[in-house]
């Protein structure tokens, strides 16, 4: 006989879909549904959310019934500390400080992501990444960067 | 023959020094810029396209073909080296390239690659010369309806692109088909799942997307352990294919190379199907399936001759028609435009250099693409020595820049983020992100084609069914369907499907 | 109290001397023009070709930048924001104008928000139909839509693109609903057209005049006053009797509100001197249109232009009931 068991992997990626289709089945219904023979903004993502809730459900039923359940493992939570923001860093700098002091920081803030990395290496390495892609990107193909921007008392 | 005169004049004009110079700059440019991270062939062209406005219309043509293939050529090279597709196409050669790489054969997989899109290259050019007008009759005639049921045949392929369950591939069809959808509705400007944002307007950028889903998310994972990547540098097996690996790849080649010729053709982004179709047909007809998304040479080969086949024959509407079948081909109209040439159904007749000039040299763009890369595989492969604590700042850094720099918005960069992780939290639910990007580029197609066709035909469902092209499509699409669910084969895919799990 | 004004006293101080410093050497470095739509589009080729001949004429390099989306109104936006110095400027098209009406809640003013530098160019438009429409003359078109309104089909290039202005036009004109469809851009439309799935559609001479030319669509009306030298026998719709048809897409070079007059002048000059070109008139002839006349290419030109486009689009658009947001 064999017992059943709940794969909370399965589980939680069941309520992940559900979710997401409630959060775009939510706003399509606040949009023109129209006809079927002109659709509005809202038909088609409506008709779509409603598939994923449909999917999410089937995947959890099917989760508590699993024979045998997989573990998540552990998450890299310092990865995601600092790669995550290092775009978004450079988004929000890299026109008022200018392209190169961004990649710069930029680049040192993802460095710091791994444990191998020492702090002085991080600089040499961001030092090396901006020498590199200021003279390529900017000098190079020209792209319409500033190289320091208006934050800097330059 | 015509033929022969009007490619003798192609190779004449490709083939002079001058512009075989230019042809040799644009595809080191292609691939040196293009090979960077998060820098897909689009993010190349746009950057690299003003240099060529101060050349001569042909010379200018031909360096930017040359770009578009070294772009392609780079961008699968970071989908297999590090798991980070710049276009959609090489999404599907990370699949498995990048497993083929973790098991130390990355020089293979990129061999195998250089190849197919070699071979493709040259069968797809040859198609080009020989029939680009009356491949074009074909193409004007896909109207919504057979854009539509080409997109549901595309969808139904998608099962093939999991390893896993294939309900949750699904579904991650399904969210991407969603994300695929933020943004300005076409019909009637409202916006959609934007949050009030007007930066999101024109819809999620492509390739913030990938990269945050595909390599944002594999570095985080690779972060859990800290070890994971050793494995990378110590076990370089042969940089080059064996015999028997070449074996293999031969037949995918040829059919990959016959599905992108024929979807390269369609300018409504049948090319972006061919590579997610070839994979689904070798998947299908491989005797071992199981090794696909694991590291299958069937699944590199097939996909990247479809890519390439593919990226040929798109140019079959520019050429003949003057009209521009993806974002590349619009940047090369923008060129001709400045060049002073108008493009239209005429070029061919009174610019025959040029015509035949740019058909030549995709063949020589494509011949030194494989010269320059076969010697480069092994320094690319030494790049995997890397130390990974040292590679990953410097690949979130150009990434940062090459996502920029595509529409200079920053929102795309806070869309990277948001993916990545997105991206990570699904591969801990063992949901696998090739699914979601195959519905992000179709979600947009397929419903403005739905309801095109709903306009189209009188809001008369049955257009689907009433025209031989679409028809033919969804039958096409049910017999998938068929052979998926029948009971025996069912078996046989539930094992093969299941052993993820 | 007093500190507060004597700081107000100081930073207009500044900003004087800022003001006259920035006179005299204007322009000591690169200037950036923000195209507000993706490279390689109809308004990028204009402003590249502009910036090349302007750079020379600066002695400074122009940069240019596209800025998409949003129907050009994130790259505008962007400019109406940038800092007033005349190291930024934004070249658009008359969706400058039909975006004070289309977008209801923009961050900026499309009127008052700039300083008009000059105009650049008017792209004429042209309306085509597949090449097996029934209908021999324009004016029989028009009876012609005007009687099949039920299954004639209009495509455009989306909201607020040029096609789809005109299409309101002509809906207008012909006073009859017809369906339209939009599609992602110019090419995909065209494509359509050309394979006949789709019956009309009014865009610029840049996509139109090849085609028409290799017939592979039918042309039927040019919607400028006079007829134009590359299609001598096709009528404008002033001939046909629609004189309500008439529009052009015209492009503008714009700095942001509050740039010294001094450094518009001398864009404008700049601008000028470009037009001027016999290379860059070759060049934009090709695409069936013409660089402005010096006397259009000034701020106060541009200025009447614009304000005149977005009073007569106003109600246009109110009454076709259709915005981009």
């Amino acid at each position: 006989m064999t017992t059943t068991k709940t794969d909370r992997t399965d589980a939680a990626a069941g309520i992940l879909f559900i979710a997401f289709g409630l959060l775009f089945g939510v706003q399509s219904l606040g949009m023109e549904l129209g006809t079927a023979f002109r659709m509005g903004p809202g038909y088609f993502p409506l008709v779509l959310s409603g598939v994923l809730i449909l999917l999410g459900l089937a995947i959890l039923i099917i989760a508590f019934k699993k024979v045998s359940a997989t573990e998540m493992g552990g998450f890299a939570w310092r990865g995601m500390l600092f790669i995550l923001p290092a775009p978004v860093f450079f988004g929000l700098t890299v026109r008022g400080l200018g392209f190169v002091p961004a990649i710069f920081l930029t680049t040192l803030i993802a460095g710091l992501a791994s444990l191998k990395m020492k702090p002085q290496w991080a600089l040499v390495l961001a030092f090396g990444v901006t020498v590199f892609s200021t003279l390529v990107f900017s000098y190079g193909l020209g792209l319409p960067f500033r190289r320091f921007g208006p934050w800097l008392p330059l | 023959m015509d033929l022969i005169s009007n490619l003798g004049l192609g190779f004449a004009t490709a083939a002079s020094p001058e512009n075989l110079f230019f042809c040799l700059i644009g595809v080191i440019l292609g691939t040196l810029i293009g090979v960077l991270p998060g820098i897909g062939a689009t993010a190349t062209i746009a950057m690299l396209l003003p240099i060529t406005f101060q050349l001569e219309p042909v010379s200018s043509l031909i360096m930017l073909a040359g770009i578009y293939y070294g772009a392609q050529y780079g961008g699968s090279t970071t989908a297999i080296l590090i798991n980070m597709p710049g276009e959609s196409s090489s999404a599907v050669t990370a699949i498995d390239g990048y497993q083929m790489a973790r098991k130390g054969k990355a020089g293979t997989a990129l061999a195998v690659a250089a190849l197919g899109s070699f071979f493709a290259g040259s069968v797809a050019t040859l198609l080009v010369a020989l029939f680009a007008p009356p491949l074009t009759v074909v193409a004007l005639k896909f109207g919504a309806a057979e854009y539509f049921s080409l997109m549901m045949l595309g969808l139904v392929s998608a099962i093939a692109l999991a390893h896993g369950s294939i309900l949750k591939a699904l579904a991650m069809v399904v969210l991407g088909l969603l994300l695929g959808l933020v943004g300005d509705d076409l019909y009637t400007g409202t916006p959609r799942f934007t949050f009030g944002m007007p930066e999101f307007a024109g819809g999620l950028n492509f390739v913030a997307l990938a990269v945050g889903v595909f390599g944002i998310a594999e570095i985080l994972r690779n972060l859990e352990g800290e070890q994971d990547r050793t494995v990378l540098g110590t076990r370089l097996a042969g940089l080059f294919p064996s015999r028997a690996d070449l074996k293999r790849m031969v037949a995918p080649m040829f059919r990959g190379t016959a599905i992108g010729s024929v979807l390269g053709i369609l300018p409504g982004g049948g090319a972006v199907l061919a590579s997610f179709a070839s994979y689904t047909v070798e998947k299908r007809i491989s005797k071992t399936p199981e090794e696909f998304g694991h590291g299958a040479i069937e699944g590199v080969a097939g996909p990247e001759s479809a890519n390439n086949a593919g990226a040929q024959t798109s140019f079959i509407p520019l050429l003949t028609l003057g009209i521009p079948a993806n974002p590349v081909m619009a940047l090369m109209i923008g060129a001709m435009i400045i060049q002073g040439i108008v493009p239209g159904p005429n070029v061919a007749s009174e610019q025959p250099e040029l015509f035949w000039g740019i058909i030549a040299s995709m063949w020589i763009g494509n011949l030194m693409l494989v010269v320059l890369n076969l010697p480069l595989i092994g320094l690319w492969v030494k790049l995997l020595k890397v130390p990974y604590h040292i590679l990953f700042p410097i690949i979130m850094a150009m990434c940062s820049i090459g996502v920029y720099s595509v529409n200079s918005n920053v929102y795309d960069l806070f869309t990277v983020a948001f993916f990545g992780l997105l991206g990570y939290g699904l591969i801990k639910l063992r949901c696998e992100p090739a699914p979601l990007l195959l519905g992000f580029v179709l979600g947009p197609m397929l419903e403005e084609n739905l309801r095109r066709a709903m306009i189209l035909g009188r809001g008369d469902p049955t257009v689907f069914v009433t025209r031989p092209i679409s028809l033919l499509l969804l039958l096409l699409m049910v017999a998938v369907l068929v052979v998926v669910t029948l009971p025996s084969i069912r078996k046989k895919r539930d094992e093969v499907f299941t052993e993820a799990e | 109290m007093a500190f507060t004004t004597m700081r107000a006293g100081l930073a207009v101080a500044a900003t004087l001397m800022a003001t006259t410093a920035l006179a005299q050497d204007y322009p000591d470095r690169s200037i950036t023009m923000v195209v507000p739509f993706a490279a390689g589009g109809p308004t990028d080729t204009v402003a590249r070709l502009v910036a090349e001949r302007m750079s020379a004429d600066l002695g400074q390099q122009i940069i240019v930048e596209n800025v998409g989306g949003a129907g050009g109104t994130l790259g505008a936006g962007q400019v109406a924001a940038a800092e007033a110095d005349g190291y930024t400027v934004l070249l658009h098209h008359i969706g400058m104008a039909t975006s004070a009406t289309l977008y209801r809640n923009l961050a900026y003013s499309p009127a008052d928000g700039f300083a008009p530098v000059g105009l650049v160019t008017e792209v004429p438009m042209t309306i085509v139909a597949r090449k097996d429409l029934e209908p021999a003359d324009f004016p029989a078109l028009m009876a012609y839509v005007k009687e099949n309104a039920d299954t004639i089909t209009m495509a455009n290039a989306g909201i607020g693109a040029a096609s789809h202005l005109c299409g309101m036009l002509f809906m207008q004109a012909v006073d009859a609903p017809i369906v339209t469809v939009p599609y992602k851009g110019t090419g995909p439309a065209m494509t359509e057209l050309i394979g006949g799935q789709i019956d009309l559609m009014c865009d610029q001479t840049t996509n139109t005049t090849e085609q028409i030319k290799g017939g592979t669509i039918k042309g039927y009306a040019v919607t400028t006053p006079a007829r134009l030298d590359i299609f001598p026998d096709m009528p404008t719709v002033a001939e046909g009797g629609f004189p309500g048809l008439e529009v052009s897409v015209w492009h503008g070079l714009y700095a942001p509100a509050g740039t010294p007059p001094e450094a518009v002048d001398r864009l404008a000059t700049a601008l000028q001197a470009a037009l001027a070109d016999p290379g860059i008139a070759t060049k934009l002839a090709e695409l069936g249109t013409a660089p402005s006349p010096a006397a259009d290419a000034t701020p106060a030109a541009l200025k009447a232009k614009l304000d005149g486009e977005i009073a007569r689009w106003k109600p246009i658009i109110e009454a076709a009931g259709v915005y981009a947001d």
